[in-house]
């Protein structure tokens, strides 16, 4: 049936633009995708029939060339096109239309989407986790080939969240409206999925090898540094966001002057308890 | 099919509120809804006859574009009185934002009902009414944004057809929308729901507008249409991706919803 034709020539058109941007995909934290989609094995362009409700009787013929793009990659696309147009819109339904139609599909495709934009925002959050990644192992390569100096953890935390901070700084306006849509009981599980695996990534290039309590204690640490720090951005207006910068810093300083008094708070900790306890035992008597 | 809806087409409105005891209204703003159209769109409503989804629309995208030229305005608060006068004066002139809906129907009774309920009701720009075959369309390939058809489909003779001219008309992009009874899948529901229909109905048609056969066939073509699942499976044969659909009242009405992409 030649109707299908056009619209997957249409698809296949950009199939060079899509290879290179295929690594993206190795990295898990394509979450932005829903979770009636299969997730694709890394690096794998689709061969065979791709996943999708596709007639039966295209199975045949030129339509299984290798080229085609599903319907995950063309979303992929039309959300990428639509950051372009969030400064203006907001992360909303509108600034989905608009970056379809500059892919030269209708407006009505944002109707693939949620009308609150959480696939856009999601997607967003998704593409700076994967930014700050490769940043962060390309520095680490540098440190393996002796070309840069390993830095110290707090340089190097304080470094890589500033990173990822930056990204949000074309945004910055309309950025409120997107937390509030990322503190949607719909949408918590993948954005507290995309915090967590960010901050995971931070600390594993930070040389974080722990594998006992302090695993949880220094996620939930760098996790308080990260969100407050986004906070104290979202009102910043000092130029170049120097104030944010700072409290970052001196954050992190707070955050190593803890893990050394600890062990003392522990202790500390302990006895109080004991205290309580002896207090409730007389009490109860 | 076509003589059914000419004994019925005065009375249409009036048996549709009281068959459905005004829920089809709500059916009707929910597919609104769901479609959110932005200004700009050009929307095809086949078998609307009495244009209740066209007029639906155009209130929709009124309302969108208010509150675009609102936040424009907003972002002028450092221009002269002047320059805002201007800029209120370009957008006047485009309410709806270059919007448009072409309602297309087979019955020339139907329309003519439409548009007179148009006139009645004050809607002048942005509707047209087109006498046509849903299952041979009179239109070029790829122009609209958007299909609909609400409660039609069942009454047409070749869904695999329609379907595939909405297929046709749409713009790659474009989204199909179908507003149709389904099947009830609760059994408690679906007996109530047959006892009401087949009771209930012919005699309100015959009270109301003066013909049982009309609405017994009405009934019973609810009956003989495709289930869910079946009708979904025929609009992604005729090439839509992301076909979905959605269940109204637990069934009694599904909107399915497919992209040509």
């Amino acid at each position: 049936r030649c109707q299908h034709c056009p619209p997957l020539r249409a698809l296949q058109a950009s199939a060079a633009l899509r290879r290179a941007s295929d690594e993206h995909k190795k990295e898990p934290l394509t979450s932005s995708s829903q979770q009636h989609f299969d997730s694709r094995p890394a690096g794998h362009q689709p061969e065979q029939e791709p996943q999708g409700p596709h007639p039966s009787y295209t199975g045949q013929g030129g339509q299984e060339s290798e080229d085609y793009e599903s319907e995950e990659q063309l979303q992929h696309r039309i959300l990428t096109a639509a950051l372009e147009f969030v400064p203006e819109h907001g992360w909303t339904a509108e600034a989905i239309a608009e970056g379809a139609k500059t892919l030269g599909l209708s407006v009505a495709a944002a109707g693939m989407f949620h009308s609150d934009g959480s696939e856009l925002i999601l997607h967003f959050v998704s593409e700076c986790n994967t930014k700050l990644s490769k940043l962060l192992e390309k520095e680490q390569k540098l440190v393996q080939l002796g070309k840069a100096e390993k830095k110290p953890i707090d340089e190097f935390l304080r470094d890589a969240v500033e990173a990822r901070l930056r990204m949000l700084i074309p945004y910055i306006e309309k950025w409120p409206q997107a937390l509030s849509v990322l503190l949607l009981p719909r949408n918590i599980p993948s954005s507290l999925h995309l915090l967590t695996s960010m901050i995971d990534d931070i600390w594993h290039y930070a040389g974080d090898q722990s594998t006992d309590f302090n695993w949880y204690t220094r996620r939930a640490v760098l996790t308080g540094i990260y969100n407050t720090t986004e906070l104290v951005m979202m009102q910043d207006s000092s130029p170049g966001f120097e104030d944010t910068w700072r409290f970052l810093e001196n954050r992190v300083a707070d955050a190593m002057t803890m893990s050394s008094a600890a062990s003392q708070v522990q202790s500390t900790g302990e006895a109080v308890v004991q205290g309580l306890m002896g207090a409730a035992v007389t009490v109860s008597n | 099919v076509y003589q059914v809806f000419e004994t019925v087409a005065k009375k249409y409105d009036v048996m549709n509120d009281s068959m459905t005891l005004g829920i089809h209204r709500v059916w009707k703003d929910i597919l609104m809804h769901k479609m959110n159209p932005c200004p700009g769109t050009l929307l095809l409503d086949v078998a609307g006859g009495t244009g209740d989804i066209a007029f639906r629309f155009i209130n929709y995208v009124r309302s969108v574009r208010q509150r675009q030229l609102q936040r424009k305005l907003k972002h002028h608060q450092n221009l002269s009185w002047q320059e805002i006068f201007e800029s209120y004066q370009k957008d006047k002139f485009n309410s709806l934002g270059d919007s448009q809906v072409v309602v297309c129907d087979i019955n020339r009774e139907m329309l003519r009902v439409g548009k007179q309920k148009a006139q009645h009701l004050g809607y002048s720009e942005g509707l047209s009414w087109v006498l046509g075959n849903a299952e041979e369309l009179p239109f070029d390939d790829d122009k609209f944004d958007v299909y609909t058809i609400a409660f039609g489909i069942r009454n047409v003779t070749r869904i695999d057809l329609a379907l595939q001219e909405a297929y046709r008309v749409l713009k790659p992009g474009g989204r199909f929308l179908c507003l149709e009874f389904s099947h009830v899948s609760n059994p408690l529901l679906s007996r109530l729901y047959d006892l009401y229909s087949f009771q209930v109905i012919p005699v309100l048609g015959e009270v109301i507008a003066g013909d049982w056969r009309s609405y017994q066939y009405l009934v019973e073509s609810i009956r003989q249409f495709p289930p869910q699942e079946e009708l979904k499976a025929m609009i992604e044969d005729a090439g839509f991706f992301k076909v979905d659909y959605e269940n109204l009242n637990f069934g009694i009405v599904a909107i399915h919803s497919g992209f040509k992409l």
